[in-house]
């Protein structure tokens, strides 16, 4: 009897055991397998990132401008890591063990499962050697992404602007999570006003491997990889001749250069110098090009063709011009006395000449000062600023590379909020009358202006970008742009294209740079500049019947913008319109007829 | 004739021990598959199998007589391999468990779980000794006769089996006759020892269980509260032992009860199998589809991790066909210990029984994250031709109760 009981004892005791088993069997594999379902995938499927080819960039002609090239890049992933090879990692990649400590650390998340780049574009001898060690070297890799060539001596560099690798404040800042660490950004120009064109999408291919890391195949025949996709070229409206001549004209000065199509806001050429080599930045940016690039005095960074802020002296002249008409202080005829200097209480403003009773366009021509003091004074600073806002102060023109400042359009409010309302005179409006003071515009502001000064009216928003091209199918999208008429009658700006034109072709401030076979329009302006010399401006389009192409030229310390400034822009004109160099070559060829 | 062979042969306990063995074999091609290195572990289990089964059949048919008389000589040649082994054996990972025959590794301690249950049945149920488990002397020769075996295999060090043999001792005893309070005696100083080493609480609540049953069963006063103060002692100097430990030492018993705690050392088997377990779900990946299992995330998987196999490619039906296939397998055991007359053969069978449930219990749970991890092997299906040889011993021993059931000796 005793017996029987203990049997039963012995019973309920292993069918406690088998039932605790199989209990946890349940547990295990039926109420939540997915979580190791998850792990077990995490443990044995490596996920490779494939980077795709950034989209490439063309000019208008369809010549090749910045192209891709493999570059080698050691990853680590820090899960299959062991911090013991740090030593070797370092010395291989001849990096301080801790700037790699760094890097580890910053790896975090979900990344600690995938490979992340620790160093770019190292040489083939690194991979090697991590091909022949990687039992030591577990978790370390490398991957193959495309870093940015610049295949022929076309510099552009700043519209084209370089990629970078993110920084810890863009990653944390990204909407989504796209970006990885280590992941190149466009950080400037073209580069980065497109980046989600020219990146593309990355790949994913999951690889199985075994306990040691090693590759034993791809997961499900390669059918759940997901191929990566290039990103969009660029087909550019810069002509890359142009552009090119142009940085030669502007070589060993400080400046800038912009020149439009008129009929649709294409940007020819888009020039800022001092630049630099692009090539710094494809591949692994050294830290010490980095800081001094950043502590030139000459700022190389800084695009001068949209990021200044001058004063654009006597070309700003026709703001003032149509203001008055538009607002019908001035009639198409009306004359206004110029003396020759100019009294304003007791402050005397001076002129380069007397003209006596003169119209707008021959105020144009002698870019008289005399007149615009009075004018601005007519017309007043309120309907000043409102036009100056009109023909595109004061405001981005919307080119379409992320670095440009809007500018300073000084208004009533702004002089209100500056010096308070009664800390400031009318006298300070006189010298924003032929285009000083506080008055603060970029060369693609210029740019801009002279296009609809040129074209009777019509904005175009200002862009370098003419199509994306499709790298699947070829096709090419084209890109929308703003476009907007002005608020001005198109005869008024008839009497500023005569203006402009007398600039050139009559007696005017830029009659040198007069071509014979190409009708330039334009206008010189000085900036005066109280930290040394004038800066020179010039802008101008041509032919001026049939207006091709509207340019902007500013340079830096060059004095009179008919001296410096006008003979860039017009051998710029010459070399977009005819192909030619200067006016000699053009008498040359066309002399000969 | 067809009356007489079931009547004589036990097919319940011969198809699941041989189902499970299948399980095995299939588990062990899979684990190895493709792995240069142990591609020979299948084909030397099969061998082991198929010569295995002559030896079951071949003790099946031993006189009771003889295998009870061969006891003591058994166990006897193997405390001398015990000895041996510690002076010419293979030092593998530290353990110095095996000695190297033709090519086969022998490992006398898994010999030694039978020889033990053996000489333990026979000493208890020598007629002429009239061996009395409540006297001390019987009580301490019994003991005498487990700890022997466990000097020795503490000297390998091998602490897995070492625990085998002392968790076999008392339900062999509890069989032979043991009193329920003795029992508990003895059980009373590892629960407070277990309890004080969860913590205090649990200490103070197993102190006081262990009054609570002193004053149930109403034995002797003294006696009584020595128990309860050898208790407290065992309970108090678990922790002072501890305590005095390396570091190092105190880290990897940590990483026996919780071994997420060091998931890159011994935790890192148990984390790796339970995840191929959960991941098989409740059909499995499908043989050799595994991604844990063929890519080898768990090392040697084919000894003490074998389940994870089973568990990743056939899922939780396989799971439970095998956990089914160990429960009908114990409880025919214990049935046959319960209706065989033959004493020696039925404390055999519990021993048996034991052996199997508390290996179960260890490795399964251990590889579902459940247990300490101890490494002791999966009976009938971990590869090892000692294991498997000394599994069907005691099948065939099994098998030899049931077809003596009737017999008295």
């Amino acid at each position: 009897m005793d017996l029987t009981k203990r049997k039963n004892f012995y019973y309920v005791f292993s069918f406690i055991i088998c039932f605790v088993i199989g209990g946890r069997l349940v547990q295990l594999q039926v109420i939540n397998p997915e979580k190791f379902d998850k792990d077990a995938e995490r443990n044995s499927v490596k996920t490779i990132i494939t980077t795709p080819a950034r989209g490439l960039i063309f000019d208008r002609n369809g010549r090749l401008l910045v192209d891709n090239k493999p570059s080698y890049s050691v990853t680590i992933t820090k899960k299959e890591f062991d911090t013991n090879a740090i030593g070797i990692v370092c010395s291989l990649i001849n990096v301080e063990p801790a700037f790699l400590k760094e890097e580890l650390k910053k790896i975090e998340g979900t990344n600690r499962f995938i490979p992340t780049r620790i160093m770019r574009d190292v040489d083939f001898r690194v991979i090697s050697f991590i091909e022949e060690n990687r039992e030591i070297l577990k978790g370390v890799d490398y991957s193959i992404d495309p870093i940015r060539l610049y295949p022929t001596d076309f510099r552009g560099t700043h519209l084209i602007g370089y990629t970078k690798e993110i920084s810890q404040n863009m990653l944390n800042k990204q909407q989504g999570d796209y970006y990885k660490q280590g992941d190149l950004i466009g950080t400037t120009g073209l580069e980065a006003g497109y980046e989600n064109y020219l990146r593309g999408e990355k790949g994913y291919e999951f690889i199985l491997q075994d306990s040691k890391g090693k590759e034993v195949g791809p997961l499900n025949d390669g059918k759940n990889d997901v191929k990566s996709i290039s990103g969009y070229d660029l087909i550019l409206s810069v002509d890359a001749d142009v552009q090119k001549y142009a940085e030669t004209l502007l070589e060993g000065r400080t400046g800038g250069i912009v020149a439009l199509d008129p009929n649709n806001g294409e940007v020819i050429c888009l020039v800022s110098k001092p630049d630099y080599d692009l090539n710094y930045f494809s591949g692994k940016l050294s830290p010490q090009v980095w800081t001094a690039l950043n502590t030139d005095p000459n700022k190389p960074l800084f695009n001068r063709a949209t990021q200044t802020r001058y004063p654009p002296g006597s070309t700003y002249k026709m703001v003032s011009a149509l203001a008055s008409l538009e607002e019908g202080i001035m009639k198409p005829n009306s004359t206004i006395p110029c003396e020759g200097s100019f009294r304003f209480g007791d402050k005397v403003f001076g002129d380069h000449g007397a003209y006596g009773s003169i119209t707008i366009p021959t105020s144009i021509e002698h870019s008289s000062n005399v007149f615009y003091y009075k004018l601005v004074l007519r017309i007043g600073l309120d309907n000043w600023s409102k036009y100056g806002r009109i023909l595109g102060f004061g405001d981005k023109t919307g080119i379409d590379i992320p670095e440009e400042t809007k500018g300073l359009l000084p208004s009533t409010e702004y002089y209100n909020k500056r010096y308070g309302p009664k800390g400031w005179t009318e006298g300070y409006v006189v010298s924003l009358g032929i285009g000083q003071g506080e008055l603060g515009v970029s060369p693609v502001q210029m740019a801009n202006y002279t296009a609809m000064l040129s074209n009777s009216g019509t904005y175009y928003q200002p862009h370098l970008v003419k199509f994306l091209k499709n790298p699947q199918t070829g096709e090419l999208v084209p890109v929308t742009y703003k476009k907007r008429e002005l608020p001005i009658k198109k005869e008024y700006f008839k009497i500023i294209q005569k203006g402009m034109y007398l600039v050139v072709n009559g007696n005017g401030t830029g009659r040198s740079i007069r071509s014979s076979e190409v009708q330039i329009a334009g206008k010189t302006g000085t900036a005066q500049n109280p930290h040394g010399q004038d800066h020179s401006w010039f802008i101008a389009y041509a032919p001026a019947d049939d207006p091709k192409i509207a340019i902007c030229v500013m340079v830096e310390n060059a004095g009179f913008g008919a001296t410096v400034a006008a003979p860039i822009a017009q051998r710029i004109i010459l070399k977009y319109l005819l192909g030619l160099t200067d006016e000699s070559e053009v008498k040359e060829t066309f002399g000969a007829n | 004739m067809q009356t007489k062979l079931f009547e004589r042969f036990n097919f319940v306990v011969f198809i699941s021990a041989f189902a499970l063995i299948t399980f095995g074999l299939l588990a062990i091609y899979s684990a190895t598959y493709g792995n240069e290195l142990v591609s020979g572990n299948f084909t030397k289990q099969l061998i082991s199998a198929c010569i295995g089964i002559l030896i079951v059949l071949a003790i099946m048919y031993t006189p009771p007589k003889y295998l009870s008389m061969s006891s003591y000589l058994f166990y006897g040649l193997v405390i001398l391999l015990l000895i041996a082994v510690l002076f010419l054996g293979k030092k593998i990972k530290g353990q110095t468990s095996w000695f190297s025959i033709a090519g086969f590794g022998i490992q006398p301690s898994e010999f030694a779980k039978v020889a033990t249950v053996m000489a333990l049945a026979f000493f208890l149920s020598n007629k002429h000794q009239d061996a009395d488990v409540t006297k001390p002397r019987d009580f301490f020769f019994a003991v005498g006769i487990c700890i022997i075996p466990v000097v020795l295999i503490m000297l390998q060090p091998d602490m897995g089996t070492t625990l085998v043999f002392l968790f076999l001792l008392l339900p062999v005893l509890y069989w032979a006759g043991m009193p329920n309070y003795i029992m508990f005696f003895i059980i009373a100083p590892a629960i407070t020892a277990v309890c004080a080493f969860l913590g205090t609480w649990y200490f103070v609540a197993a102190v006081l269980f262990i009054i609570a049953m002193m004053l149930l069963f109403k034995r002797n006063i003294l006696i009584s509260v020595v128990i309860v103060c050898i208790s407290i002692a065992s309970g108090l100097s678990v922790n002072m032992v501890y305590s005095k430990l390396q570091p190092y030492q105190q880290k990897r018993i940590m990483s026996m009860f919780n071994p997420e705690s060091d998931p890159l050392g011994a935790g890192y088997n148990v984390i790796q199998s339970k995840i191929a377990i959960g991941s098989g779900g409740l059909t499995g990946k499908g043989f050799l589809q595994g991604t844990q299992t063929q890519l080898k995330y768990i090392p040697e998987q084919w000894t003490d991790f074998i389940f994870c196999m089973v568990g990743e490619e056939f899922g939780f039906i396989g799971s439970i066909a095998v956990v089914l296939l160990f429960l009908i397998l114990i409880w025919q055991t214990i049935h046959i210990a319960y209706i065989c007359k033959n004493q020696f053969l039925s404390i055999c069978c519990i021993g048996f029984a034991t052996i199997f449930s508390f290996h179960i219990l260890i490795n399964l749970g251990m590889i579902m994250g459940i247990m300490p991890v101890i490494g002791i092997p999966l009976p009938f299906m971990s590869y090892g031709v000692s294991f498997l040889l000394s599994n069907l011993i005691m099948l065939g021993i099994i098998l030899n109760a049931y077809r003596n059931r009737k017999d008295y000796v």
